[in-house]
């Protein structure tokens, strides 16, 4: 039994953590990067960039530091680490009796450190140190709740916030990478590599592929990948598993179950074939992808969180 | 064990040193917890004292702060919400416990089951027949326009006629150390989590001493209270559903309404998740409406329902009133409970006691002068530098004068409003509160507290063997309310010795 205002929240919560470690990884392989002063490393920048939704700056992606600085601590942009991370705080406080206090503990003490007036001081003190502890203590925290937490509905809503974001996150990197809309193809093979660790997938990728860098493979690898736990097929497996043990909701007339949407979308990746994707250009596929996985995210807020009353009424 | 000199500041026999002038006169040297007569220890205190002379200042700060960041780490915070952004601050505990010996807990304990057995009865007969004002033994006009006089109470059925399921008691030792009780808390009375988050951290602190001085254990609050809550419903309802209802993270107490929930293991709601219908409520679940049974509600009167009371009010349900009343669901506390710890009529509860149950109140009341009465009115004018004036709507410590502590300007003030209002008023002679020793930036020293033990009522009474001492954290101070700058201690009631285990 879950209130629906306590699922909302630990979905959200889920959705602004997997958010938060993202965007501590890009901006950590743009700074490495661009420590090279070369042409890939400009690219590496601008993918950074773009994968966040700041296109076409050119200016931004010749700053890198400013713009990581930016990224990470800006409290004054919604999409900053330290916002994710605020709201993913201010949530877990909100529905604290629901997640254990080992789990809360953890997130409290990223918080502070992201919070303190010293932080920007930090940052400029040891960047890569920074970015990396923020991420290793990010996954403390999953750890923490998925060894503390009953898997029971609750931790399910929180998982489905992760994986739905993370599909959107990579399908989203793909796209700004291997898209229609890319002038020039990426070749660079450092470039490359630090596609894959954005995605936290170079050694995994390494044991499946060896060194060879292509880009027909890394699409096929963060695609369609089946035992990669960053790949956009096994993220929408999770989804569909977490959302059938969480249970039907009522039906309701003219809506699509949540839970069929996220089967289709499961189909639509365990079938796909990387020649079909790359014959129709990967736009296509990612954009339908995409789409899915926002028709899943709204069909699960209105069946489990802002359904109407009427329906729902006792006899 | 041997005997070590404290390293307790001597200025115990300095009492009244806040006192100045021709008050110094009243003023008692007040009762230090801690050391007796001739700055002797007392017997229940010996372990504490002697482990706090083999310990440096330096380590005690370092306890200290091991203490400071267990409550930061486990978000036991209150924020203060500024226009811009927030701040959070654990609100000040202090690492030595305060330890109260078994055979003064005995006749707290009574004291307070006979007290909260009489103001129930009371409520019971207000809502109902009334006989008590009929009988002329509380002013009838006292009670019946008293702000917290809910109309919408009288001839309502209450299990068990338990109004106030949740009672904290704020009790004072006056400095010839016997209790009293100061006030009533009878409608929504909070501190609870700090005093079971001030005993987890204690024993951190002073995991030995703690373990040799046979403490009582106080863990079993949420279980208590769970079943104290649940036995309201019980009659009709085979497994009530509980819930908490809090009126959302911006409240200042909103920690202990998580706590509370967490430990129960009751849903925490706020108002936005109930629906009522049919005079039924219910809560919003991911798969459809659930039926609750009973409210441990952390919300006023006032803002539980815009239907029956304060109609802009968001924080409660529409129509839970009205499911009260069909007996579909129980609030606790009821509404209306705070006729019964209204200040003016806190002057009444031993005639009160002694009307329901034949007996004498076990814990005195502190003498307390009724300004709405012309002679006490005109006493207290004639007098205000000596005493404690008091609203009697207000809470939290403001509102108030502490006359040998205030001004010619304030007491003027003062003056001007007692007698343009002065049934709002009533006044009580200033006591030297108790002191206990507390770590001040590096010493040992003493400042005033107070004991405010919770007390639960549902088909039975039970007096937790525990309770938050409250703090006046500045010098001299005797206002101990956390939104003054109070603080608190973790409150060690020892077991009689035999039923310890080696």
């Amino acid at each position: 039994m879950m209130l629906a205002r306590v699922a909302d929240s630990l979905y959200w919560i889920g959705r602004y953590v997997e958010r938060a470690e993202h965007l501590c990884r890009l901006s950590d392989v743009m700074l490495t990067a661009t420590l090279d002063r070369t042409e890939a490393a400009t690219q590496v920048a601008r993918i950074a960039l773009a994968a966040v939704g700041d296109r076409e700056d050119a200016a931004k992606a010749r700053n890198p530091y400013e713009a990581a600085l930016a990224l990470v601590l800006d409290r004054e942009d919604h999409g900053s680490v330290v916002s994710s991370l605020s709201r993913a705080r201010e949530n877990a406080r909100q529905v604290r009796d629901q997640i254990t206090t080992e789990t809360w503990e953890r997130l409290n003490i990223i918080h502070f450190r992201m919070t303190d007036p010293q932080a920007a001081k930090a940052f400029a003190g040891g960047s890569q140190a920074f970015l990396h502890d923020t991420i290793a203590d990010l996954h403390l925290f999953k750890g923490a709740a998925d060894a503390t937490m009953s898997h029971g509905e609750g931790w399910r809503f929180m998982m489905l916030g992760v994986y739905l974001e993370r599909a959107q996150l990579i399908g989203a990197l793909l796209e700004v990478c291997f898209g229609d809309k890319k002038r020039r193809a990426i070749t660079d093979h450092m470039a490359l590599t630090s596609l894959l660790r954005m995605a936290c997938a170079l050694e995994p990728y390494l044991r499946v592929y060896t060194a060879d860098m292509q880009p027909r493979f890394i699409q096929e690898f963060l695609l369609l990948d089946e035992d990669f736990p960053r790949s956009v097929r096994f993220c929408t497996a999770r989804i569909e598993e977490h959302l059938a043990s969480i249970g039907r909701p009522v039906e309701t007339a003219g809506l699509v179950g949540p839970d069929r949407l996220a089967g289709r979308l499961r189909a639509r990746l365990q079938y796909a074939d990387i020649d079909e994707v790359q014959a129709s250009g990967p736009t296509a596929f990612l954009g339908a992808v995409l789409d899915e996985c926002a028709g899943v995210h709204k069909a699960v807020y209105e069946a489990f969180v802002a359904y109407p009353l009427e329906q729902r009424l006792p006899a | 064990m041997r005997r070590g000199r404290p390293s307790v500041d001597g200025s115990v026999a300095k009492a009244g040193e806040a006192d100045k002038g021709a008050e110094a006169t009243f003023a008692l040297a007040p009762y230090d917890e801690m050391l007796g007569p001739k700055l002797k220890v007392r017997p229940h205190y010996a372990a504490l004292a002697d482990r706090l002379s083999t310990l440096s200042p330096k380590e005690l700060a370092e306890r200290q702060r091991t203490l400071e960041r267990f409550f930061l780490l486990q978000g036991i915070t209150f924020t203060v919400y500024g226009a811009e952004s927030s701040t959070e601050r654990i609100i000040p505990t202090d690492l030595l416990p305060r330890i109260i010996a078994a055979e003064e807990w005995k006749t707290i304990e009574t004291g307070l089951t006979q007290r909260l057995k009489a103001l129930n009865m009371f409520l019971a007969d207000i809502y109902s027949g009334q006989q008590i004002l009929m009988d002329g033994v509380v002013p009838r006009e006292l009670v019946l326009n008293a702000p917290s006089y809910r109309r919408q109470m009288q001839n309502l059925y209450v299990p068990h006629q338990a109004y106030a399921n949740v009672c904290g008691s704020d009790l004072i030792r006056q400095p010839d150390g016997a209790f009293a009780v100061l006030e009533d808390n009878l409608r929504v009375p909070s501190g609870v989590s700090y005093m079971l988050a001030n005993r987890e951290a204690s024993k951190r602190v002073f995991p030995g001493t703690f373990r040799g001085a046979g403490v009582r254990p106080i863990d079993r609050y949420p279980d208590l209270l769970l079943t104290t809550l649940k036995s309201m419903a019980a009659d009709w309802r085979p497994n009530p559903q509980v819930v908490v209802l809090t009126p959302g993270v911006y409240n200042s107490a909103y920690f202990e309404h998580a706590y509370l929930a967490r430990l129960m293991g009751a849903p925490l709601v706020e108002g936005r998740d109930l629906v009522v219908h049919d005079n039924m409520v219910y809560m919003r679940t991911t798969t459809g409406l659930r039926r609750i049974d009973v409210i441990y509600r952390r919300v006023d009167d006032d803002f539980i329902d815009p239907l029956t009371f304060r109609r802009d009010s968001g924080l409660g349900s529409a129509g839970l009133f009205n499911a009260y009343r069909a007996g579909n669901v129980v609030i606790c506390n009821a509404p209306g409970t705070g006729v019964a710890d209204d200040k003016a009529v806190y002057a009444y509860v031993p005639e009160i006691i002694k009307y329901y149950l034949g007996e004498d109140a076990i814990l005195p009341n502190i003498e307390t002068f009724l300004c709405r009465e012309p002679a006490q009115l005109s006493h207290v004018l004639a007098n205000l530098g000596r005493f404690v004036v008091k609203a009697v709507g207000a809470s939290g410590g403001y509102g108030m004068l502490v006359g040998p502590h205030s001004t010619k300007a304030q007491q003027a003030e003062f003056a001007a409003a007692l007698k343009a209002d002065p049934d709002n008023y009533i006044a009580q002679p200033t006591i030297q509160l108790s002191t206990a020793p507390c770590l001040i930036d590096d010493a040992i020293e003493p400042r005033h507290v107070d004991l405010r033990p919770f007390i639960l009522c549902g088909e039975k009474i039970v007096v937790t063997p525990g309770a938050l001492t409250r703090v006046a954290m500045r010098k001299g101070s005797l206002v101990v309310n956390s939104s003054q700058g109070g603080g608190s201690k973790d409150t060690w009631v020892l077991t009689d010795g035999k039923d310890l285990e080696p």
